[in-house]
């Protein structure tokens, strides 16, 4: 998993900017991993699955895949 | 009462004028438009007598709205040939504001090209000064000198050594509020050397004495503020620094806009190596994350010393803040200010350059050349694209870089004349410009909406004119999962007629993230518009008939559908990891300004 922005706080002390850390569940959904952190799903506001945008906390996970999560952002 | 000063500079001499009643509703990007619009030939030379700048402090410009100093540029521009519109913070729009200026125009050129001048104008004067001890400097000394000569705290705004040899990547500068940096650039389409091309170097204004702008409907007004600043607070990426915990909150104010680079980056839609990787691996390093961390830990260890900043406002009330000083590592002091993503993006994740301090130098000598940063990032990829240095190189991008200082140095006015031109020169087929500008910080080919934006944008490719990027992955105004889902033209033309009226309104641009997430900020903007001019206007339409005009304006000079277009090899070459092409038909592109 890797964590950004406001939300790098929940990671691991002493992660990296950028780097990700492994979270073991048992049920395989973004929103275990996220409880498990204990991270709000409203804070949880863009989600990648394997670089892919996820809609919702209910996608499912498999063993290896690379969730990344984002805070509400903005800028340009 | 708000009026029009026009300059004219063949004989050095100038007047005001009433607002039109058909302007009434109009400034930034709308009266820059409009006046470029009405009164300069379309086919005309942008680099001679008549073209004409127009600078127009936005609707708000001095008024207590928060995050509405904003201040547009307008004319035709030497890059693209199409009519352009730049607009930055800084001092300048809030001092022009409370002067009850609505626009000033600058028409004709000196007929001996000798001297080099400014205008300052204040409440009660208007002067065209000789200062050819402007011309030919950095624009950090630039500042300190006319600071050093009027202790008022005037607003700068001009052209650096790039625009005064009318090399067509000059943007027009901006002091900050500070007056330490130059860095507030309406950077693109070559307005500098339009400014360059007029022998005008600065235009100094002092607003001492001046009241501020008063609404018409003051109630409105006043009702319209607060909601609109209740908004940007609470909204997470526009608001405050820290929760109550003390920790960080505000995406804005805590990363500034380069909160992006890692988004980007995860999403695969990050363009580097001159636009053939959707990733980087360096981009952590010089993210916003890591300027944030950069600046705590200089602050720890230099105190009072240190000049690291984030949470920094580009021009006075700016509320959502997200400007930053990013300061040198081994000394606390401060080296640029702002770090922008666009910036750190086209300096560092474009040119395979990951070490933060070679970017933060890059940024800062263009801004003390006057070049736009993007612009100018995309030509030194040329030079490495065709192997002139290599790419990841930073230390021979600043070396070439500091050859534009030169005025007789031939690769010097190569890097200061856009990608087009270095890439053409070079044999570069891979140029990534729309209508002769270069590309931002959004891969076209994961992103299509902002594709529709670049190709069909009337100032070339531009991610501001219709930041399709808020939906597309920032999930603002709804979800998007899969891009391909949505209709990508209506979704271009909804935000750049948006976009054309918050340009005009003075409000910076980023309010979008907060009004279009929450009704009573997007009330709170109409009604601060609406009250100040004790009228109503609707804010489609508003944008619209900008757009409109602008539209017209490349028409006449002889822009087609053709033009709106992107290079060839985004349709052909796929862009890893998610290894797609750009393949929205030309007619979807077409039909985004089908009946203008
Ligand atoms: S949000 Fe940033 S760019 Fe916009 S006005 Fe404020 S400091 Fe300037």
């Amino acid at each position: 998993m890797k964590l950004y922005a406001t939300l790098r706080c929940f990671a691991p002390e002493g992660t990296e900017i950028g780097e990700s850390f492994p979270v073991e569940i048992d049920d395989g959904t973004v929103k275990q991993v996220l409880s498990k952190l204990g991270i709000s799903e409203e804070r949880a506001k863009i989600i990648m699955v394997n670089g892919v945008r996820v809609k919702d906390a209910d996608a499912p996970l498999k063993e290896g895949d690379l969730l990344v999560v984002f805070p509400p952002v903005g800028g340009g | 009462m708000s009026k029009i000063l026009r300059v004219n500079m063949n004989d050095m001499d100038y007047k005001w004028e009433e607002v039109p009643k058909k302007y009434s509703t109009y400034a930034g990007r709308a009266m820059t438009t409009a006046i470029v619009h009405d009164e300069v030939e379309a086919t005309c030379d942008p680099l001679r007598e008549n073209n004409k700048v127009v600078v127009s402090p936005g609707l708000l410009a001095g008024t207590p709205a928060p995050s509405s100093g904003r201040i547009s540029f307008g004319g035709k521009s030497p890059l693209t040939g199409t009519i352009k519109e730049a607009n930055a913070g800084g001092l300048s729009g809030t001092r022009l504001g409370n002067l009850g200026i609505r626009a000033i125009v600058i028409e004709g050129m000196p007929e001996t090209k000798k001297d080099w001048y400014s205008l300052y104008v204040s409440k009660d004067d208007v002067e065209l000064l000789k200062t050819n001890d402007y011309a030919g400097i950095g624009l950090y000394d630039l500042i300190g000198r006319v600071w050093k000569k009027y202790d008022t705290r005037p607003g700068i705004v001009g052209c650096g050594v790039a625009g005064q040899r009318k090399n067509k990547s000059a943007g027009i500068f901006g002091n900050n509020i500070e007056n330490t940096d130059p860095g507030r650039y309406a950077g693109r389409g070559g307005l500098g050397a339009v400014l360059g091309s007029k022998r005008l170097v600065a235009i100094i204004s002092d607003d001492k004495g001046a009241d501020r702008p008063k609404p018409k409907d003051k109630d409105l007004f006043d009702e319209g503020r607060k909601k609109l600043a209740e908004a940007l607070d609470e909204h997470p990426v526009t608001g405050k620094l820290e929760d109550d915990d003390g920790n960080p909150y505000g995406g804005l104010k805590n990363y500034g806009t380069n909160v992006l680079m890692n988004i980007l980056n995860e999403a695969g839609g990050l363009p580097s190596r001159g636009f053939s990787s959707g990733r980087f691996n360096g981009a952590s390093k010089i993210s916003g994350e890591a300027v944030h961390e950069l600046v705590d830990k200089t602050k720890k260890k230099f105190g009072d010393k240190a000049e690291g900043m984030y949470g920094h406002p580009c021009h006075p009330g700016c509320i959502m803040a997200c400007s930053n000083v990013v300061p040198y590592e081994k000394t606390g002091k401060a080296h640029v200010s702002p770090l922008e993503y666009e910036s750190a993006w086209s300096l560092g994740t474009n040119l395979v350059i990951d070490n933060l301090e070679h970017v933060a130098e890059l940024n800062r000598l263009c801004n003390d050349l006057g070049l736009d940063t993007i612009e100018a990032g995309n030509t030194i990829a040329m030079f490495m694209e065709s192997g002139q240095i290599d790419y990841g190189d930073g230390e021979a991008a600043i070396k070439l870089l500091k050859e534009a200082y030169k005025e007789d140095s031939v690769v010097g006015k190569l890097i200061s004349s856009g990608a087009k031109i270095a890439g053409e020169t070079f044999g570069v087929t891979r140029i990534p410009v729309v209508k002769g500008q270069s590309l931002p910080a959004y891969d076209p080919r994961p992103i299509r909406g902002i594709g529709v934006t670049y190709a069909t944008s009337t100032m070339g490719a531009d991610h501001t004119s219709g930041y399709t990027i808020a939906a597309e992955i920032l999930g603002i105004k709804g979800d998007v999962s899969d891009p391909r889902e949505m209709k990508k033209a209506e979704l271009s033309r909804n935000f750049q007629a948006t976009t054309a009226y918050i340009d005009s309104s003075g409000y910076c641009l980023f309010i979008a993230f907060a009004i279009l997430d929450i009704d009573k900020g997007f009330e709170g903007m109409t009604q601060t518009v609406n009250g100040f001019l004790g009228d109503e206007v609707d804010v489609t339409k508003y944008g619209l008939k900008v757009l409109e005009m602008e539209r017209d304006f490349n028409r006449n000079a002889g822009f087609t559908k053709e033009d709106d277009r992107l290079p060839e090899f985004f349709r052909t070459e796929p862009l890893p990891p998610h290894d797609v092409t750009f393949d929205v038909p030309d007619d979807e592109l077409d039909a985004v300004y089908k009946d203008m």
